[in-house]
């Protein structure tokens, strides 16, 4: 019996421990007393991309002096994981939430009761009380890729373009773009294929497409992963392809300045976080905050890679 | 030995059975009121109407799946497809419902017989095609919904559901959600289902000692497929639940929730060989697991620190119930 008791209080003492411990880590980023508090919950924690926002964020709550909390769930799947954490963070009042949405409309429900500014940043959803959306214009980034692969072929060159998962509205707008500005400069699209914004199936994807187009001179590929594996189906087969992404990644950056990957067209996740919290802010103060904010793109070429490449490894420290 | 002292012996074994009950009764229990008072010093905003409300709506699809869940564990076996299954019957509700614009009664019946035809095809695939362990049947059958789920659709999600298929995730009686209501009456239902039917005590009988009980003269085979439909309507219950919190039905639902399902019901004293668990038990390793979520959440700790503490609670609820068997084996 005594060894029973024992146990328990070990087991108590476990779970304490635990939680102290996980309180503290939570405690870093809080700031003073009477400090104005904003909460933002985005897709996961666990991509470069999203460290990227998550960094924007907390150097906005720096600068600005507030209380910055940033959360989000282990991975992309878990769009309820997302919507408790919503939930979790409206119950503790925040003054004002900053959201990005994994599945836009499962969020609405949650964000329709919020008595705070709900600010959305990355991805857009059909929700009638938001103060803003700040994100890349995806129609104009496509087109700002497809001009790049342009002005490296010749006119009446074949192209591919690799698109993101069905129904995926940000890679949809992206190939719309890119198709335009494609179709602009002459340049012949002969096959566009979904590869679900993965790598691996890119890769896959852009094997197939080789079998009956061997003569493809360009590819655009709508997020980075899946321009890095279309590189590899195309380096695999000994061709000169030129490859274009869009994102911005550390990965592909790297690629870039390896001379591998053509060019990619970058967000401004790191921005987007910054100006997210910036402006729940503002809303909160009561100043009047745009309803939609163009988050700009960049185009990456070899010839400014090197910075971009110590600009992303300098804000993740 | 005076007669005295065999006396005192006796009634300290008694008491020591007695106290070994109530921990054994209780001790999820116990475990669940720790946690909450820890997590209540830790956090002013925790112990608040609000967010118990929270804690309640948030444990309620994961209840769901786990007392289904229970039924095959009882029965020594495990169903690993109720996440699946979850997304399939969500997904042809939205169809039925929203792509075709028919009925929503209809939609909701859909939902719960693909989730009960599923169960009962793992059901078949163990008894009829003697797939060695259920552990392989519903694992196909995980595989097989999830694939169809993102088949139906392209994989796209399907948002804007009417009214009254929202109703069970969505509104509140007075403070209370009604999802949390439902959650109630169905470990009710569950629990005179268990103890005061036939079928019920077939199903325990199965897990505790299988041979004896087809020397009985059950049907197992009858009794195993009633457990794997069972488990798959509720899946479909589970799904119906979730679309009315978030309004929209997406074939990526419900993944892995297997797994937070079958730790719901260990948590809660169940026994993964078989004819020990018990309906309130379950519920109480359900809410633990909402409740350690929540927590975390509310003190701002990252998921990935999230997922390694409920392993860890896993593993210790699982240990002390270890511990407590060899003690009452030795005594």
């Amino acid at each position: 019996m005594k060894k029973k008791i024992r146990l328990f209080s070990v087991a108590a003492a476990f779970m304490g421990m635990v939680l102290l411990a996980g309180c503290n880590s939570g405690q870093e980023a809080n700031g003073g007393e009477n400090t104005e508090r904003v909460a933002v919950v985005l897709k996961t924690l666990s991509s470069p991309y999203w460290k990227y926002v998550e960094a924007g964020a907390k150097a906005a709550g720096k600068e600005l002096g507030i209380d910055v909390t940033v959360v989000g769930p282990n991975s992309e799947s878990e769009v309820m994981q997302q919507v408790n954490m919503i939930e979790d963070q409206l119950s503790q009042s925040p003054g004002a939430l900053v959201v990005s949405p994994t599945q836009p409309d499962t969020v609405v429900p949650v964000l329709e009761g919020a008595n705070v500014p709900v600010l959305l940043i990355d991805t857009d959803a059909d929700l009638k009380n938001k103060t803003s959306f700040i994100g890349t214009e995806n129609y104009e980034a496509g087109y700002e890729g497809g001009k790049l692969l342009a002005s490296m072929l010749q006119k009446g060159d074949k192209a591919a373009i690799v698109s993101g998962a069905l129904g995926n509205t940000a890679t949809d707008e992206r190939v719309k773009g890119a198709k335009a500005a494609l179709k602009e400069a002459g340049i012949e699209v002969v096959a566009e294929q979904p590869a679900d914004s993965d790598k691996t199936k890119a890769m896959s994807v852009m094997e197939n497409i080789l079998q009956k187009n061997n003569d493809i001179k360009g590819v655009f590929a709508a997020n980075d992963d899946m321009a890095l594996g279309v590189l590899r189906a195309v380096e695999a087969k000994g061709l000169d392809v030129k490859v274009i992404g869009t994102d911005g990644t550390l990965e592909a950056v790297e690629s870039i300045l390896a001379g591998k990957l053509a060019g990619t067209i970058a967000q401004s996740p790191y921005d987007m976080g910054y100006e997210g919290v910036k402006n729940a802010l503002a809303a909160i103060k009561g100043k009047k905050v745009e309803k939609r904010m163009k988050s700009p793109v960049e185009v990456i070429t070899k010839e400014n890679a090197q910075e971009k490449l110590e600009f992303l490894k300098k804000i993740v420290e | 030995m005076s007669q005295v002292a065999v006396q005192t012996k006796n009634e300290a074994v008694e008491k020591n059975r007695a106290f070994k009950r109530i921990i054994s009764k209780f001790g999820p229990l116990i475990g669940l009121i720790l946690l909450t008072a820890v997590l209540t010093i830790l956090s002013p905003k925790f112990l608040t109407i609000n967010n118990v409300m929270n804690i309640a709506r948030q444990s309620s699809i994961n209840a769901l799946l786990a007392i289904g869940m229970l039924l095959p564990i009882l029965t020594a076996g495990i169903d690993l497809s109720v996440g699946s299954l979850l997304a399939l019957s969500i997904m042809m509700m939205g169809i039925v419902t929203v792509n075709m614009g028919m009925h929503p009664l209809l939609g909701i019946l859909v939902c719960l017989s693909v989730g009960a035809a599923f169960g009962w095809l793992n059901g078949i695939l163990l008894t009829k095609l003697r797939l060695p362990h259920p552990f392989i049947s519903t694992l196909g059958t995980m595989n097989i919904a999830r694939g169809i789920a993102l088949i139906v659709t392209g994989a796209a999600p399907i948002a804007g559901f009417p009214y009254m298929i929202q109703f069970l995730g969505r509104e509140f009686v007075g403070p209370i959600p009604v999802s949390f209501l439902l959650v109630i009456v169905v470990y009710v239902f569950f629990h005179i289902f268990l103890t005061r039917t036939q079928t019920g005590r077939y199903i325990y009988a199965i897990g505790g000692n299988p041979e004896a009980a087809r020397l009985s003269g059950i049907n197992i085979d009858r009794v195993l497929i009633i457990v794997y439909t069972i488990s798959g309507f509720m899946a479909g219950l589970a799904g119906l639940v979730m679309v009315g919190r978030v309004n929209s039905a997406f074939p990526l639902a419900g993944l892995s929730y297997e797994l937070d399902a079958i730790a719901a019901v260990i948590i809660g004293g169940a026994s993964f060989l078989g004819g020990v668990g018990t309906v309130w038990g379950t519920l109480i390793g359900a809410l633990i697991i909402a409740v350690l979520r929540n927590g975390l959440n509310l003190l701002n700790v990252s998921a990935d620190f999230q997922m390694t503490v409920i392993g860890a609670v896993i593993i210790a609820a699982v240990f002390v119930d270890v511990l407590r068997q060899r003690k009452s084996k030795k005594a």
